[in-house]
Parts: C-alpha cells; sequence; structure tokens
C-alpha cells in the first residue's frame, strides 16, 4: 500500500517535470510576415490610447502614447486588439500596411469572464447564481485578509469579523447557515488550489489559514451561491464556493508597481468603566450593607484620583504597513506575474501583531501550438503573536479594578493585594503581555502546475497538480510571576510543530464547439483530494530563569510531549457538465459529481450531487430588442442537489486512546460515541434570478430568489448530561456523536443594484447598493422531535444556564432565558407580582438574607403559575441579522476619486457578557459605570420604623435595572434574561478614501507612469445601540452564535498610501 | 505521428494518475484505535478495563462530588468562600448548583464508558480470547458500573438507566426510572460480577469478594427502602449472606494499621477491596486532585498549587470521637498543633496550624517520593469500599430490625474494626452505635450521607432528627480546647425535610430533557 502511492506521487511528477523540459523549448517561426504599422484610437472620443496590446501568432506589439503600433505579420493572420476597459477586437490583415482601428469602450459586466468550477464563461452566458468582485474594489477596504474586503460588497453573502486580532478570521455564510456542525464556511480555491476554510480556534487564538492569501494580488473573486453553480465542485461545496484568481501576466511590456500604505489603528468604542472613585463609592455603600469588605484607604473617595484606566493600559495606537511590489507582462509565448509583500500589523492590544512576507510567482507558457503550461505559486512566511488572545487579556483588563496599579513604583507589575472578602486575584493583563509568549510562526507554500493539450480546436485536456504545504510552529513561554496575589510559582514552556499537507490530482475534458445556432459546452473529469497532517509537542516546566526560554533549559523530570500522524480526509470524485446554449438566448446547464469520502462508513461512503439551470436572455426576444431602454434582461433558474460531508473521520466507529492509567501503566478507554449510521447531509436549493442593466448600461442589478432546504443535518449531538457525552469541555466525557438529526430550511432574496449615476469626461459618479435577507427555520430534530432543542449553556453568570436554544420551528441559536419586568421597589410588589420559587416549587421567602428583597430583578411569569421557574423562559430573539445592507458611493472628479462604504445589520440580538459580570454590584471585579445606579433600598421611616419590618422599605430609584446592594443572590438576578440580549442592529462606515491620481503630463516629466495617493478610514464610525465593544460578532459555532465573551474589537484605521506603476 | 504519440501518452498518464486505490477512502486513524481493532486478546480486554477504575471518566465526581456531598450535606465539613459547597451546607441547594452538576454527570461518565467497554467486548471480543477471561471483564466493567448507579440511587433516588449508550441517538429523551428499579440494576450488575469475578486478582483489581461485599451494602440499603420503620427481611437476610460470606470466607482481613492505609505507600492492600487507581503526571481532568482542592495548605500540594477550598471539620463530626479515638481522628483531621512527620518531611514534618482535613492529604512529591506527582495527580488510590466497611455492614445486617444486638458475629466484627481504631469494643450494638461507628470510620470518604439515606428509606423521622440536631460550626482549637465561633458556620441553615434526601436534577438536562420532571416510569 505504501509502496504503491510513492509510485503513485512519482507519476504524478512526471508530467510536472515533462512540462519545464518543453519550457526552455523556444520556437520562433519565421515566415513571410511584413511590416504592419497603425494606430487605435477611442470610437467615441477618438483619442489615442496607449498602452494596447496587439497581438497575432507570435508576436505582439504595444501602443505607444500617440496610440501607434508596428508588428510583423502576413495576410490572413487576425490581429487580436485588447485593453483594460475596452472590448478586444479582431482585425484581419488585408493588403494593406497601414491600419486606423477604433475600440469601443466596455459597456456593463457582460463581457467579463467568470469562473465557473474547472471553467470559464462571459458573464452573459451564465446559468448560475454568482457574484463577482474585482481585486480593485476588494482593496478599496485596505483589508487585512481578503475576506474582510468582502463585507458588504456581495449580495447574499454575510460577512462577519470573528476577531479584530491581526490576521484574525472571518466567519461568511452564503445564503443563509445549511448546516450546525459548526462550519458554515464556503469552500475556498485560489488558483484551483483549495485552502482547507478555518475551523474553529476554540480560545480563539487559532490562526487562520486564509491570511496567508495577499489581497492585493487578487485579480477577481467569484463567489459561487446556488446549486447550479456549486454542484460541480461537489460535496464540500453545499455553503457556496468562493473562487480567487491571482493576477497573472498578460502580453505587455514588463509592468512595475508598488503599492504601499502606512496606517494608524486605534480602538473605536471604550466601554465605561468606573474610575477609582467611583469603584470606591460603590464598594464603600456595598461594605456598609454586607458589614465586611470594607476598605479603609477607600474612606474619602473624593480624595482618590481617577485610579488606572485598564482599558488605556491595554490598547495602544498601533501603526500598520503594506507594501507590495509586482512586475507582470510577457510575450505572446510566455507571460509572468511575479509579486513580492511585507505586510507588518501590530494589533491595537498588547501583545499580539501580524507580519506577512510573501512572493507569488504565476506563469504560463504556450509551450506548442497544442500544449500550454504554467502555475501559480506563493510562498508565505507569517510570524503571528496571539498573546492577547491566548491570555484573554481583553476580558481581563474590563475585570482589572481601578485602585490596582499597571506598575508598581519599584517596576514590579501591579496586582491585586488584599483578597479579603471575595476578591479574586486576577493577573495584572498588561504584565501577562509583557512577559508571556505565545507565538506562531507559519512557512506555507500553495500553488499548482498545470497543462493543457489542445487535441482538436474543440477537444482539450487539463491536467493539474495543485497543493498546500503548511509548516507552523508554535511556542509559549510562562514565567514565574507574582502580580501581588495572584502567583504563578512555576515557569512553563511549550514547543510545538505541525505541518499539513493538502494536495489535489485533477484531470479533466473539455468539448467546446459552436454550430450554426447553438453551442455546445461539455466537461468530464475526475478528482482525488487528500489531506495528511503530522505534528509533535513538546512542554516542560521549572526554568532556572525566565530569560532562557528553550524548552531543554526546564526541568528534565517535567518533559512531557505528544505526537500524531494524521491522516485527514481522503475525497473521490467524478464529474461531468454540459452548458448549451440556443441563439445565444436559451442556456441550459446540467452538472452531476459523484464523491466518495473516507468520513463516513463503508456503507455511506458515494454520493451523488446534480443540479440543472435554465437561463433565457429576454432582451434578445424580439418583443424586447425594440425597448431601447433595456440593454440586457436574463431570466435563469436552477435547482440541484449538494452533499455535505464536513465531519471528521472516523466518528462511525469508538475510537480507543492510551492514558496513564494508576492500575497498569496504560489503558485504553474510549473518546467517542460512534454513530455507525452517520450519513451525507443532503441540501436541496432552487434559486431564481433576474439580471438587468437599463438606461443605457446606466443601471444594472441582480436579484436572486432562493430557498434551500437541508435534511439529515449533520451534528454533534448535544444530548444531557447523562448521555456520558459532550460537545464541550466536560473532562471524562465522551465526544457526542455526529448524527443527521433533522431539516432546516433558508429563504432569502438578494439584491445588488449599480448605478452610474453621472458620467462625463471628468466627473463620474457611481452608487452600489446590496441588500441580503435570509430566514432561517428549523423544520425537524429527529427523533427528539418537539422536546429537543440543542441548547447549549454558559457559566458566565456563575452557575450553569442555558442561555440558547434551538427548536422545531423557530431559527438556529435563538436566545432564550426569563423576561426582565422591573425591580421590586416596594412592598406591595411583593404581594402582586410572582417571586422565584426553588425546585419543588416553593417561592422563597421575602427577607433580605436567603431571600428575596427590595433591589432584586423580577421576571415575568409567562406561564401564569404565579411563581418564576424554568417555565417562564422564552424565546429572546435570534442572533442572526435579518438583512444585511451594503452601501457605496464612488465619485470620481478629474484627478480626485472619492469613495464612502458603510455596511449594516438589522434585526439581530447580542448576548453581552460583559453586562453580566461588569453590571452586577455583587460582582468582586471591575464594573460599568451603570452600577452607580444599584437599587437605592431605603427605609420608609428611619427613625421609629421597624428595621425587620418588611414593609418599611422602598427603592429610591425604581426605575433603575441594577440589583441593590445586598450579599445574597437567591433571586438568582443574574439569570439568563433579556437584559443580556442587547438589539445588535448597527450602521457601519466601513470605509471613507480620498484619492489623487497624478496627471499624465506631470508623470512624464518625472518618468512615471501612473502614481495615486489616497488617505482613507477604515471602521470610521458605528451607529449602533448596542453597549458592547463592537456589535459585529461573527462566530464559527451556529448554536453559539452572537455570543460576546469580550472579544478584540475592530481598531479603527487611519491610512495613508500610494499606488505606483513605473512603466506601462 | 510523433503528436499522436505524445498525446496517447498524456491521455495514458492522466487515467495513472487518476485511478485511486481500492483503500483511498479507507483511513483509520493513526493516532488511536478503532474498537474494531481491538479486543483481540485478554491483555487487550486487560487494557480497556483498567481505564474504568481511575482517570477522566471518573475525574468530575471524583473531585468535586463524592466529599461534598457525602460529608458536607451529612454535616462533616465546611468549605467558606465557595457558593456551591455553601448551598450543600446550608441546604439551599439549586438545581443550578455545580457540584450537584459535577457529580450527575461525573456518575453517567463513569456508566457511558462501561456501556461502551461491554459494547466493544460484546461485538469485537476474538473468538480466541477464553470465555472466562471474557467473562471476567464483562463482570469488573459490571461492578463499576453497578457502583456508579448505586451511588446516583442514592444520591438522586429515581433516575434515567442507560444500558446502552448508543441507543440514545435515536431515543436521546428518556424519563427517570423508578428508585427500585435502580437498585434492581445495580444487584443484577453486581450479582453478575460477584459470580464471574476471580477470587483474586492483582492489586487494585476488584474481585468476587469487592463485589458479594459490595451487593451486601446494596442489600443492606434497599431492605429500607418504602418501608415504615422496619426493614425487609429477606434483603436483610441477603445482606447478611453476601457479607458474611466476605467476613467470612474472603481470607482477607483488616490491615494494621488505620493511619497508613491513607498514605499513599500502602495504596491496595488487601482490605481495599475497590479503590479508584490515580496516575501521577496525568494533565489536569485526569487525576486525583482531592488535597489539591482541598488540603488546609497550599504548601501540603506538590509546587504549592493547591489548598484552594480547604475542608474544616465540624464540630458535630469532632464531637463524634471519643477522646481515646486518637488514631482515626489524626488520621482523618488535623487539629492546630498536630504534627505530621510524613508530610513537608524535607522540612523537619507540618504542624498543623489550624483544624483541616487530613485523609487524602498525602504531600508533596518528595514526601511521597514520586517525581512525576503534580498538584493535579496525587497518586493516592483512595477506597470506594473497604473490609471495614463490610464488617460494619454485615454488623448492621444482622442487627437488623432489632433495637439492640449482642449477637457474638455481629459484636465481633464490629469490635475488630474498633480494635484496630485503639478504641475500647462495645458490649452491645444498636443502630446508633453502628451509624457513628460508620461515620468515624468512613469520615471523609464520602459515605456519612449515604449512611443517613439508607435510615432514611424505613425511618425518615430519626434521619431528619439527626441533621436537624446537629451543631454544624467549625471550630477553633488550642491546648486540647475546642472553641466555637460566635455566629454560626455558613449563616442560616435551613432545616431538613423529607425532600432533603434527594439531590435536585441538574438543571442543564431538566432544560435538555423536559421528560426529567415526569412522574419515574418503571424499567422492568
Amino acid at each position: 500500500m505504501k509502496k504503491k502511492k510513492r509510485i503513485n506521487v512519482a507519476s504524478r511528477l512526471l508530467p510536472v517535470l515533462f512540462v519545464f523540459l518543453l519550457l526552455s523549448l523556444q520556437i520562433f517561426a519565421q515566415s513571410d510576415a511584413r511590416k504592419i504599422t497603425g494606430r487605435i484610437t477611442d470610437t467615441k472620443t477618438g483619442l489615442a490610447i496607449p498602452g494596447a496590446t496587439i497581438t497575432v501568432k507570435g508576436h505582439n506589439a504595444i501602443t505607444d502614447s500617440a496610440g501607434k503600433f508596428t508588428i510583423m505579420a502576413q495576410t490572413g493572420e487576425t490581429l487580436v486588439i485588447t485593453h483594460v476597459g475596452y472590448n478586444t477586437s479582431d482585425i484581419k490583415v488585408g493588403n494593406g500596411n497601414t491600419l486606423n482601428i477604433e475600440l469601443d469602450i466596455r459597456s456593463g459586466t457582460l463581457d467579463d469572464i467568470v469562473v465557473i468550477g474547472y471553467g470559464k464563461v462571459k458573464r452573459k452566458d451564465l446559468t448560475g447564481d454568482i457574484s463577482s468582485i474585482s481585486g480593485n474594489e476588494l482593496l478599496k477596504t485596505q483589508p487585512t485578509t481578503f475576506e474582510q474586503g468582502l463585507q458588504g460588497k456581495v449580495a447574499g453573502v454575510i460577512v462577519q469579523q470573528i476577531s479584530g486580532q491581526p490576521g484574525g478570521a472571518v466567519s461568511i455564510q452564503i445564503h443563509g447557515i445549511s448546516s450546525i456542525t459548526g462550519s458554515n464556511s464556503p469552500l475556498y480555491v485560489i488558483d484551483g488550489v483549495i485552502i482547507p476554510p478555518p475551523s474553529d480556534p476554540g480560545d480563539g487564538s487559532g490562526s487562520n489559514p486564509l491570511n496567508s492569501i495577499n489581497p492585493s494580488e487578487i485579480e477577481t473573486i467569484d463567489i459561487l451561491k446556488d446549486a447550479s453553480a456549486t454542484a460541480i465542485y461537489g460535496s464540500q461545496a453545499t455553503n457556496g464556493v468562493v473562487v480567487i484568481t491571482t493576477r497573472r501576466g498578460s502580453i505587455s511590456a514588463p509592468q512595475i508597481s508598488y503599492d504601499g500604505y502606512l496606517a494608524n489603528q486605534q480602538l473605536a468604542k471604550k466601554l465605561p468603566t468606573v474610575n477609582l472613585q467611583q469603584f470606591a463609592t460603590v464598594l464603600n455603600a456595598r461594605g456598609a450593607v454586607w458589614g465586611f469588605d470594607i476598605r479603609p484607604q477607600f474612606a474619602n473617595p473624593q480624595y482618590l484620583g481617577t485610579g488606572t484606566d485598564w482599558q488605556k493600559a491595554l490598547f495602544r495606537n498601533a501603526p500598520t504597513e503594506n507594501n507590495t511590489v509586482a512586475v507582470s507582462g510577457g510575450d505572446a509565448r510566455t507571460q509572468y506575474m511575479f509579486s513580492t509583500t511585507y505586510f507588518d500589523q501590530e494589533g491595537i492590544a498588547l501583545g499580539s501583531d501580524f507580519k506577512r512576507y510573501s512572493v507569488r510567482l504565476n506563469l504560463d507558457n504556450k509551450t506548442t501550438n497544442w500544449l500550454k503550461i504554467g502555475t501559480s505559486l506563493q510562498l508565505v512566511h507569517i510570524d503571528e503573536s496571539v498573546n492577547a488572545t491566548a491570555s484573554n487579556v481583553i476580558q481581563t483588563a474590563l475585570s482589572m479594578t481601578p485602585d490596582i496599579s499597571v506598575k508598581n513604583p519599584d517596576g514590579s507589575y501591579g496586582g491585586v493585594t488584599n483578597t479579603a472578602g471575595w476578591v479574586n486575584a486576577i493577573a495584572n493583563p498588561v504584565g501577562l503581555t509583557a512577559i508571556n509568549t505565545d507565538e506562531k510562526h507559519r512557512n506555507q507554500v500553495f500553488g499548482n502546475v498545470y497543462a493543457e493539450v489542445q487535441f482538436t480546436k474543440d477537444l482539450s485536456l487539463r491536467n493539474e497538480l495543485s497543493g498546500n504545504f503548511d509548516f507552523n510552529t508554535n511556542n509559549t513561554f510562562t514565567p514565574a510571576y507574582a502580580f501581588g496575589k495572584d502567583v504563578n510559582s512555576i515557569s512553563t514552556a511549550s514547543y510545538s510543530y505541525g505541518q499539513n499537507f493538502y494536495t489535489v490530482v485533477r484531470n479533466y475534458l473539455t468539448y467546446n464547439h459552436h454550430f450554426t445556432n447553438y453551442t455546445l459546452n461539455a466537461l468530464l473529469g475526475q478528482e482525488a483530494q487528500l489531506s495528511t497532517f503530522q505534528n509533535v509537542a513538546a512542554g516542560r516546566s521549572n526554568f532556572p530563569s525566565n530569560d532562557v526560554q528553550s524548552i531543554s533549559s526546564g526541568d528534565a523530570t517535567t518533559a512531557t510531549n505528544s505526537g500524531t500522524f494524521g491522516t485527514g480526509t481522503a475525497i473521490e470524485s467524478y464529474f461531468a457538465r454540459i452548458n448549451f446554449t440556443w441563439n445565444d438566448k436559451y442556456l441550459l446547464t446540467g452538472n452531476i459529481r459523484r464523491d466518495g469520502s473516507s468520513v463516513f462508513p463503508a456503507n455511506n461512503r458515494w454520493a451523488t450531487d446534480y443540479s440543472g439551470a435554465f437561463s433565457w436572455r429576454l432582451s434578445d426576444e424580439e418583443f424586447l430588442k425594440s425597448v431601447k431602454e433595456i440593454n440586457e434582461l436574463k431570466l435563469r433558474v436552477s435547482y440541484g442537489l449538494t452533499n455535505n460531508q464536513n465531519i471528521p473521520g472516523n466518528t462511525y466507529t469508538a475510537q480507543l486512546t492510551t492514558a496513564a492509567n494508576g492500575l497498569s501503566g496504560n489503558a485504553q478507554y474510549q473518546t467517542n460515541l460512534p454513530n455507525p449510521n452517520v450519513t451525507w447531509e443532503q441540501t436541496n436549493t432552487g434559486n431564481v434570478g433576474l439580471d438587468g442593466t437599463f438606461f443605457n448600461w446606466k443601471l444594472n442589478f441582480s436579484f436572486n430568489l432562493y430557498n434551500r432546504l437541508t435534511n439529515g443535518l449533520l451534528l454533534q449531538l448535544p444530548l444531557p448530561l447523562y448521555s456520558g457525552t459532550t460537545t464541550g469541555y466536560s473532562p471524562g466525557a465522551l465526544n457526542a456523536p455526529y448524527v443527521n438529526i433533522g431539516s432546516m430550511s433558508n429563504k432569502g432574496f438578494d439584491l445588488h443594484i449599480g448605478i452610474t449615476g453621472f458620467s462625463n469626461k471628468t466627473f463620474i459618479w457611481k452608487t452600489d447598493f446590496t441588500i441580503s435577507h435570509n430566514a432561517n427555520k428549523v423544520l425537524s430534530l429527529g427523533s427528539g422531535g418537539n422536546n429537543a432543542n440543542l441548547s447549549e449553556t454558559s457559566g458566565i453568570s456563575g452557575q450553569t444556564d442555558v442561555w440558547e436554544k434551538t427548536v422545531v420551528g423557530q431559527p438556529i441559536g435563538e436566545f432564550y432565558g426569563y423576561i426582565y419586568d422591573g425591580i421590586f421597589a416596594k412592598a406591595s410588589d411583593f404581594r402582586t407580582h410572582a417571586l422565584s420559587a426553588n425546585s419543588a416549587g416553593i417561592p422563597y421567602p421575602v427577607q433580605q438574607s436567603g431571600g428575596i428583597w427590595y433591589g432584586d430583578r423580577k421576571y415575568k411569569d409567562i406561564n401564569g403559575d404565579g411563581i418564576i421557574d424554568s417555565r417562564d423562559e422564552t424565546f429572546l430573539g435570534s442572533p442572526i441579522p435579518k438583512v444585511q445592507l451594503g452601501f457605496g458611493n464612488s465619485i470620481t472628479f478629474k484627478g480626485l476619486d472619492f469613495y464612502i462604504f458603510f455596511s449594516s445589520n438589522i434585526g439581530n440580538k447580542i448576548l453581552n457578557t460583559l453586562s453580566v459580570t461588569q453590571n452586577n454590584p455583587q460582582n468582586n471585579t471591575n464594573y460599568f459605570t451603570s452600577v452607580l445606579n444599584y437599587a437605592n433600598v431605603a427605609e420608609i421611616n428611619p427613625e421609629n420604623g421597624n428595621a425587620s419590618d418588611v414593609n418599611n422599605y422602598y427603592v429610591t430609584n425604581p426605575k433603575t435595572d441594577i440589583v441593590g446592594l445586598r450579599n445574597d443572590n437567591t433571586n438568582y438576578n443574574t439569570r439568563p434574561s433579556n437584559l443580556y440580549i442587547e438589539n445588535g442592529t448597527y450602521l457601519k462606515c466601513k470605509n471613507i478614501t480620498l484619492g489623487y491620481t497624478f496627471p499624465e503630463d506631470v508623470m512624464k516629466k518625472a518618468h512615471l507612469h501612473t502614481l495615486r495617493v489616497y488617505m482613507s478610514v477604515v471602521n470610521a464610525f458605528t451607529i449602533t445601540k448596542y453597549t458592547g465593544m463592537d456589535p459585529e460578532i461573527g462566530s464559527w459555532n451556529p448554536l453559539q452564535a452572537g455570543w460576546d465573551y469580550g472579544y478584540y474589537p475592530q481598531p479603527r484605521m487611519m491610512t495613508a498610501g500610494l499606488n505606483l506603476k513605473l512603466s506601462k | 505521428m510523433k503528436l499522436i504519440n505524445k498525446i496517447a501518452g498524456l491521455i495514458l498518464l492522466a487515467f495513472a494518475i487518476g485511478g485511486c486505490g481500492k483503500n483511498y477512502l479507507s483511513r483509520p486513524s493513526n493516532s488511536q484505535i478503532s474498537s474494531n481493532n481491538f479486543y483481540k486478546s485478554t491483555s487487550d480486554l486487560r487494557l480497556a478495563t483498567a481505564s474504568l477504575y481511575g482517570g477522566a471518566n471518573w475525574w468530575q465526581w471524583h473531585t468535586y462530588a463524592f466529599i461534598p456531598i457525602g460529608d458536607a450535606l451529612s454535616g462533616n465539613t465546611y468549605v467558606g468562600y465557595y457558593g456551591d459547597f455553601d448551598e450543600l451546607f446550608t441546604r439551599t441547594i439549586t438545581s443550578q448548583n455545580s457540584i450537584v452538576s459535577y457529580g450527575w454527570t461525573g456518575l453517567y461518565n463513569v456508566i457511558a464508558q462501561c456501556n461502551l467497554t461491554i459494547n466493544g467486548i460484546n461485538q469485537y471480543a476474538a473468538d480466541s480470547i477464553p470465555a472466562a477471561s471474557i467473562n471476567a471483564a464483562l463482570a469488573e466493567t459490571r461492578f463499576i458500573r453497578g457502583v456508579a448507579y448505586y451511588y446516583l440511587a442514592l444520591d438522586w433516588g429515581a433516575v434515567p438507566i442507560i444500558a446502552d449508550n448508543t441507543k440514545l441517538i435515536q431515543q436521546p429523551l428518556l424519563n427517570r426510572n423508578i428508585v427500585s428499579d435502580v437498585y434492581k440494576f445495580v444487584t443484577t450488575d453486581l450479582t453478575y460480577a460477584a459470580q464471574n469475578l476471580p477470587v483474586s486478582d492483582v492489586a487494585g483489581r476488584v474481585n468476587t469478594w469487592s463485589a458479594q461485599g459490595m451487593l451486601g451494602k446494596v442489600y443492606l440499603t434497599l431492605a429500607g427502602l418504602g418501608q415504615n420503620g422496619t426493614r425487609s427481611q429477606p434483603l436483610l437476610d441477603s445482606a447478611i449472606k453476601y457479607a458474611g460470606n466476605v467476613c467470612q470466607n474472603s481470607g482477607i482481613s483488616l490491615y494494621p494499621s488505620y493511619y497508613d492505609l491513607f498514605r499513599a505507600q500502602y495504596n491496595n492492600v488487601p482490605e481495599d477491596l475497590f479503590a479508584l487507581q490515580w496516575a501521577a503526571g496525568v494533565t489536569w481532568g485526569n487525576g486525583n486532585q482531592l488535597q489539591q482542592y482541598y488540603a488546609p495548605s497550599g504548601n501540603l500540594v506538590p509546587a504549592g498549587q493547591g489548598g484552594w477550598n480547604p475542608l474544616q471539620p465540624t464540630y458535630d463530626l469532632y464531637q463524634s470521637y471519643t477522646w481515646k479515638d486518637t488514631v482515626r481522628r489524626k488520621a482523618t483531621m488535623m487539629l492546630t498543633g498536630d504534627y505530621y512527620p510524613e508530610l513537608e518531611a524535607a522540612s523537619g514534618g507540618y504542624t498543623a496550624g489550624g483544624t483541616g482535613l487530613k485523609k487524602h492529604v498525602i504531600g508533596t512529591a518528595q514526601d511521597n517520593n514520586s517525581p512525576a506527582m503534580t498538584a493535579q495527580s496525587s497518586i493516592e488510590d483512595d477506597a470506594m469500599l473497604r473490609l471495614s466497611d463490610v464488617y460494619l455492614v454485615y454488623a448492621e445486617a444482622i442487627l437488623g430490625n432489632n433495637a439492640t444486638t449482642t449477637d457474638a458475629v455481629a459484636l465481633n466484627y464490629f469490635n475488630m474494626v474498633r480494635q484496630r481504631a485503639g478504641v475500647d469494643p462495645a458490649p452491645m450494638l444498636t443502630i446508633d452505635t453502628i451509624m457513628n461507628e460508620r461515620r468515624i470510620e468512613l469520615a471523609f470518604e464520602g459515605q456519612y450521607w449515604d449512611d443517613i439515606v439508607r435510615l432514611s428509606y424505613y425511618d425518615p423521622a430519626k434521619a431528619l432528627y439527626i441533621l436537624n440536631n446537629q451543631n454544624r460550626d467549625v471550630f477553633t482549637y488550642s491546648n486540647g480546647v475546642a472553641t466555637l465561633p460566635t455566629s454560626p458556620t455558613g449563616g442560616t441553615i435551613v432545616p431538613a425535610t423529607i425532600y432533603s434526601f434527594a439531590l435536585p436534577i441538574p438543571a442543564a438536562d431538566l432544560a435538555s430533557d423536559p421528560n426529567l420532571a415526569n412522574p419515574p416510569v418503571a424499567y422492568y
């Protein structure tokens, strides 16, 4: 088996060697060519077009500044004239030696090439729902990673940043959530290389594999949304496909360009934590009630300063820079694109930064008239510090009280020195970022090589070998330290090395024939994918000094190590597609693909995907041809079935792991509850679309209406605790089984409108608008029936509570809890309002200790049984936005360009966990200033009243929702309730850019081609009612979407940059 | 012609590349064994059953629940600064209580592991393995499953019975089963274990005496279930039969030193009929962390990383020892000034600076000569069933429904326990003398709550009387004088009622399985 594999690899490499040998052959066919000269002008303006490319078999030329060219050609040959922004023109060489050629400005996007998976079509021939975005458009927001740049730009695609950590990942959902296995990530394909989507990093410290792609090298991104577009990619494409095409060389003289910017990032919003005086005031009042935890040093708050502002201490103004130098060009035979980039972003939180060094080479060579070969290759090196996220410093900084100094007078880091009362010693977050090490380094090589054989004019074969090789290390060091009473007496270090190899071999035949009235395009292919990984890790503790951090310096007796040779997923596939176009009016597409996947048991290993689509170019019908307002109108209808296999391997059988054991040294224990019947998740997708362009190409739109129905939902099934299984952290529990549990639907629409509001020679105004709406509904949860709820718990309130439920008839992952109904403010409240009860249903007594008291929270008695218990919990809203909007405007006036872009989420809810702790005066960490408005309980008759009489009290500020000061939580005031589920609607000004392109004549004098300088603000401002740092809370796990644990916020970024082209 | 050759070559190449091997899609893990490739020999079975004796699957119950439930609910101990613990102590337990949740989850984790092991053996055990080995492995597994269900029945009463976790995939929402059926499930498992376990095995593994001792205890418990005032004589007779068989015929005797029983170098002496087995050097969530949590001082724990929730004995427990009962008292709890030479031995021993826990506190890695031992991996193998426990069960079963007994056999075994502790023999037995003896002998072994629940089955008034007349205050101690605090420990303690004998079902499970709120149903 092993031997056989090696032979296979060798045989796969053969064609590569073969094509490289051929590369060295340069054939210059010479014949009776003669010199042809000419001039190329714009049809409308009559002005010369410099820089246009003229190619003819074996030769190419470029027009000079006067639009003139000279080329060798013979009679009967065809000159092909191309220039960016113009329609390509084919001119047959006649008998003359001079040619005057006019080029038309390309209107609309009909002739744009769209990637459809194993092929390309012109946009006008498209039948599926595919949105495209150009590299230039993408770069407008200066994204660190390309996915960030997609936000609001593509209709039907919901993009949300998960962490503002430099290089951090975003979650992307295309046409809703079809899966609850955690990832609803689309498939990412870059130049044919599949990049594994980012997986849930758990603690948020994981690297984002997509951040190795340099956005400035991207030519276009095509987003395949409906089944007719995605089915050809098979089982990994259920959630859509994002196809990235990098820039390639064209037939031209070498073009050298430099793009660079410098930026400064800052924290966009500070949370309202108390200052020292306010803190002391609350603690004094509380100490008076508690009878302990009275701090003599707070006796006179007015003499205290403002204390430490921990947010100010942790967050900084952080620089970012990006430099890209690219060279591209080529002749008729070989085209090249070479680009190199250095990107360096410091995080706004201490202890986070991201550096990317990358080199890309894209080569295409027409080796012989029947063979074309090429490669896309990228080498990347990434250095990341993820200490801020791994050490959880943002949450910690918000928990630190203002009485603690960042540093003591002696230079050591400050910390909690008095733990009297219930005060916890929290680690100093600034200290942690300074002394802890958590660095990730990654070298990544990805790319492909291909050979394309043209057998006949119509039939070609493409062999492609692509791979993604990732080598990464992670080293951590936690020194011994003492931050006040927070003492870590033992230093620890760990180092891990891992490598992930992902390879794909694919071969496909394409047949393309134009008949008189129709065109037939057929594809037949095969693909094999394999991923493997290896890793080792080592750790030691007890280092003699904090200055020596290599593993070997630690105490040898504490050494630990681990390692795995992982066999990842293998997929084997066969696929076919037919495109049929009749009279350019009626277009038909059919796809079929058969996938085999190793993650399923042998009897369920294979699945078939299929799809069909029909589109009708109404505008080519006689009855519309005469309507000159309509430039193009196309109706699309598609339907298809795709299968999803997004689960880990070997879950269908119980796995045993070796564990140290007191009895026999070693033992084998089972780690998962197997499901021998696990099978594919199936999604049926129907899509109707209408594309149109009106009013002399000034208005274009694309509208899609879709309905996706997923059956056999794959889920790591959260079972009750008594199952002995877990989907999260629960030592000793088995990993929950992967089960096909039910069905879910997503219905929605998306619309993109582009308007050229005004355009003449000096002034252009363009507007783009996208709107996406998706409604998710769980239709069935299988055998669990109506009682199943996939609830998710959290311990944020100090106890384990269910905060989320997924039930039949509701959208996935809805918030769940009580409805807040004011506080107990007057004596009659205890009689008229339902009281919370113990598990036997007996209401707690109204008393100060061990009962319900003034200033406790009232909750709605939803079932009307007179007590508050778990039966009064209800649904509190969905974390999924009802609508996501994008709105961009660009204005060009002579050399000036201005761009402003907004994105918005409407109608979603966010669980603000920080408000659970920081708005609670019983909490012993820090507070938000709202705590100052705690329910103030006073006696009605302080002089003569009976202090033990319940009726002798009232709350002076009955409108507050902050509980009173009391050392008792019988009422469980921090229970899940709508107080913590906030409105997540926001409008963000994502980007404002102002640029200036220097006039041509100035450039000429400077011997430069073009120069544009610009300034921009990213995340300029946000309008929202949400009280946390950032309402944009992306999530990996749809069952825990919208849970804000104090994520790394997105910074506001001010940028100054330039785009320079040295030569044409 | 040449061109055509090239084309032909490329086509051939394409197909050569394309053809995937027959096993291409079969990718077993390289780091884990699949169950269908395991259970091929007796040693495979032994590796599988070894994991049931400790480690991760026991961890949640062992770390958080067994002492708090067994000793705090029953009034033996208190810990400040720990709200969930306080709820147990003051009887204000909510269904969100994390200790209750850990205990519930932990026991069901053990059960899940046992059930999968039984499935694995039944489905995949090779024909070449002798039937006796297969049955013995099944018996070990069922012994441990039986013990876990016994704790569930005692602490929660009616609970869902799961005999095969894979069935939960189809049928995840269970009802509770009536408590007598849970006990029946326990005795069925233990009877199978008693019949199929060997007479002896390597130290640390259970044998038939372990199962019979456990059966005796379960029958003694069951004898009172649903009874009013008296216990069921046939079930008492079963208790006498099994416990008596262990006392009289096992050939095992009490270990001479009570104190040494709780030191790691005396792990798994024959008296330990069933003890959890803990490895040194394992990570968080896999080891014995009792001393890390409950030791009176961090200095007693490796690397000083412990003593987070130091347990303090109550005055009630302290009072139950007679002045002569020093061996057991000192091995169980520390009083101010007590000197323990084997703890912190390198610095000349440890002198207690206050009252605190001693049992399970075995000291640092150096004290135990175990370099790999860490704060979260104590090497103490703590007993769940000891021979002295079975002796006391035997005596109680003979006492049966009599108010007193002077039965010679009962007195003989009862007094062997006292003799070892260096206290005077008892002339006569009552339920009070036996309960008190059990409380002292087994303090901080999680047993006293079980004893009270056992009593509550047939005499709830007496069980309530015990609970409601305890002095649960913690005390300071100096020069032989125990001083009570000025205000009651733990604030107001809610009086026990008949509902106090069953712990609440964890809220998370009530939320995810509303059927648990329904009345329990029959299993058999």
